[in-house]
């Protein structure tokens, strides 16, 4: 299973870092989105599925990062990268206090304590003026320059957005393969034992909880680049639900589940709108139906195939002609 | 087992083309409408699109002799989002010309896209100053106003109606800032003594305790839209708080949608566009006429601009002959459109439309409220009665921006 994560992640880094090869600039522009909401989808998931834990502030990291950013490069002036590194701290920082103020609970208790916390900053955003201009959200956020890369180009923006999602991914993936992710699977199945066994049970939770919120606000700084515009509907309920939904359809099993639940989000919001403005009817429709049918996610699904498929082709061929 | 991966690997790579490939016409027109198609805001999108499609209608459906083809997106009401649709529109529809948003904030996040992107864009109705003033692009011209503009011509029309103190009740936001800065610059030029400012948040439905001590003043003025502008209007009057002062809006306020809910209350009120719901001109006779026909309901402003953005467009492109992009910009910034619905529409240096301004007032009209105008100012430009340089030397509206009183040193000087 590990060696087939491992395959799926090769194949599916390989192809989005070729991408910008045969690829027109339509699909770049939507292979950006999923790249960038892939990080926030994955840091759910990474709670979800690993710890056990269903956060629904993992938008709101992301948008935490990209308000920091935002007010950092435009107001005070700072270029982009120690705008960016200021802002992931302070993404941390906040994590660190909500996860003090959260971990301690679990299950519902758990999601309800996120939806509170992030209507909070939510309301903050909105009302916030000074800082944060309120419902006009803050506008001409500078892409960063570097090296001659200009990230307004949308390839080079790709290849630099490319590079750190695999790079987050691969860590991700390594992280949950060592001692720490044995861990962390470990409380998630049985807390008590854990906690019996002498592990500092809140520490490990913690950790977890820091380190996911780190990709969502890589994520939202990545995003807050591309579409160089802020405003208060990134750190709205829906986009939680958002990523919450991507993470379902995909699967949260699986850390590339994230990537396959946000490539179907975005196509199915490109395509749809595209086509009627009833899109959003459209979208709920599938997306329950989905749910319904395919309750561990699509990629959950297609790796149960796969596996049945090779399973299958190891029978005899009598066995198959009795078929 | 690594074989087959790299198979799939390349079989992605090879689809990824064949899916994105699309016919590239020549010969004709594409224009991008764009604005918010769902939510709450809903109706002023639609209204706008609505505006749109009589205009391509009405020229049988060509610019010169290319046929028009429109690519309509839902903002969404979300910037973030309408960033990614625009650029859809720009790489996957090649349109040649955007036309649209309705809200500020997405006009806003518009203006920096169209500066990287160089696809013209005829803004509609989103109101915002700096999209034609600080961050004016050369490619971007607007079919609409800003914020500040009909509002230069309402505070001079108040205060020399001898309204010398006014509360005001708004949102707080830049759009209401912008409108109350426009109003105070020329009333208290002409005569104003103050105007109390009192912000509140926006979706504040409940005004109680505001209203329980509104202070004494000539006038009362509610400088914001939506469900709190009806709110408001209808606890102004339950609180008895009104106490017979005359009721003024910001430009947004006695939006017709809103009126019904508002009912007697709004009767007589007054505010101020560069549209009026009732013009006695045959030019918005004809066009009320023909959208009463074509859609079974009477234009709203965000129609009429819609519909104006797109002649604009379609005017260019008659003028030029083609659809070369550097020309159409050109023609675009020499818009002179004298025959407009609204009346005259000429844009200045920075792309927005010179143009009159209705003074209106809620009148019931067989039976529905309506917005007639009761006088006229011609010629306002975004910078009032200012040239460019004057109003650029101020820092933009805020919410103390300009100050309320106008014993103010800043009212002192010209």
């Amino acid at each position: 299973m590990n060696d087939n994560r491992a395959r799926t992640m090769l194949v599916v880094g390989a192809a989005a870092l070729m991408l910008p090869l045969v690829a027109d600039d339509y699909v770049l522009v939507l292979a950006l989105r999923a790249l960038m909401y892939s990080l926030i989808v994955m840091s759910f998931s990474l709670l979800a599925g690993e710890l056990g834990l269903v956060s629904l502030l993992q938008s709101t990291f992301a948008g935490v990062a990209g308000y920091g950013l935002a007010i950092l490069s435009t107001s005070y002036g700072w270029s982009a990268l120690p705008a960016a590194a200021a802002s992931l701290l302070l993404t941390l920082a906040t994590a660190a206090v909500f996860g003090l103020v959260s971990l301690k609970t679990s299950g519902v208790g758990f999601m309800m304590l996120t939806i509170a916390l992030g209507q909070m900053v939510w309301a903050l955003a909105f009302q916030w003026i000074d800082l944060t201009r309120g419902m006009d959200g803050i506008v001409s956020i500078p892409a960063p320059e570097f090296a001659g890369l200009n990230l307004r180009d949308p390839r080079a923006m790709y290849f630099v957005t490319a590079a750190i999602v695999v790079v987050c991914f691969a860590s991700a993936h390594v992280l949950m393969e060592s001692r720490f992710g044995l861990l962390i699977r470990g409380i998630r199945d049985n807390a008590p034992r854990m906690r019996a066994l002498g592990h500092p049970i809140l520490r490990a939770r913690l950790a977890a909880f820091l380190i996911a919120s780190f990709y969502a606000a890589v994520g939202g700084i990545l995003l807050t680049w591309e579409t160089r515009v802020i405003t208060p509907v990134a750190l709205d309920l829906s986009r939680a639900v958002w990523v919450l939904t991507a993470a379902v359809i995909g699967g949260t099993t699986l850390l590339g589940g994230s990537v396959v639940g946000v490539v179907i989000m975005v196509t199915l919001e490109a395509v749809l709108s595209q086509y009627t403005d009833r899109h959003i009817l459209v979208f709920g429709l599938i997306l329950a139906f989905a749910i319904l049918l395919l309750p561990n996610g699509v990629s959950a699904f297609v790796s149960d195939l796969w596996a049945k498929r090779r399973g299958r082709s190891r029978e005899t061929s009598a066995v198959k002609l009795a078929r | 087992m690594l074989r087959k991966s790299w198979i799939w690997a390349a079989s992605l790579i090879a689809i990824a083309p064949a899916a994105s490939g699309q016919p590239k016409a020549q010969e004709e027109l594409r224009v991008g409408v764009i604005a918010n198609l769902s939510g709450v805001f809903a109706s002023s999108g639609t209204t706008m699109v609505n505006g749109v499609r009589m205009a391509v209608d009405e020229a049988g459906g060509k610019a010169g002799a290319m046929p028009i083809k429109l690519f309509i997106v839902d903002d969404e009401g979300n910037p973030e989002l309408a960033i990614t649709r625009l650029k859809a529109m720009d790489t996957r529809d090649k349109v040649d010309v955007i036309v649209g948003p309705v809200s500020g904030n997405i006009g806003m996040a518009a203006v920096d896209w169209a500066k990287d992107s160089g696809v013209p864009v005829v803004v509609a109705y989103s109101a915002p100053e700096d999209i034609t003033m600080r961050k004016a692009v050369h490619n971007v011209v607007r079919a609409g106003w800003s914020g500040a503009q009909p509002m230069f011509a309402f505070g001079e029309y108040v205060a020399k109606k001898g309204m010398k103190k006014i509360v005001m009740v708004g949102q707080d936001y830049v759009f209401p800032h912008n409108q109350i800065g426009g109003f105070l610059k020329t009333f208290c030029r002409n005569g104003g003594e103050e105007v109390i400012k009192i912000w509140h948040p926006l979706n504040t439905t409940d005004f109680s305790s505001m209203l329980a001590v509104l202070p004494a003043s000539d006038a009362i003025m509610y400088n914001g839209a939506g469900t709190d502008a009806v709110a408001f209007a209808k606890q102004l009057e339950e609180f008895g708080a009104r106490r017979g002062r005359p009721l003024l809006g910001g430009s947004n306020f006695f939006a017709v949608g809103s009126l019904p809910a508002m009912g007697k209350t709004a009767i007589g009120g007054l505010s101020a566009l560069q549209y009026s719901d009732a013009l006695d001109t045959p030019q918005f006779k004809a066009f009320r006429d023909s959208y009463v026909k074509k859609y079974n309901e009477p234009p709203m402003a965000t129609s009429e601009h819609g519909y104006v953005a797109m002649k604009m467009v379609i005017n260019a492109v008659e003028k030029t002959g083609g659809k070369d992009r550097a020309k159409l910009i050109e023609a675009l910034r020499k818009t002179d459109m004298p025959n407009a619905p609204r009346g005259p529409v000429k844009l200045d240096d920075y792309g927005n439309p010179i143009q009159n301004i209705y003074i209106n007032e809620v009148k019931s009209v067989d039976g529905k409220l309506l917005n007639v105008a009761i006088a006229k100012i011609e010629n306002v430009s975004q910078f009032g009665p200012y040239d460019a340089k004057t109003y650029l030397a101020d820092p933009p509206d805020s919410r103390d921006f300009p100050p309320g009183k106008c014993s103010d040193p800043y009212y002192k000087k010209k």
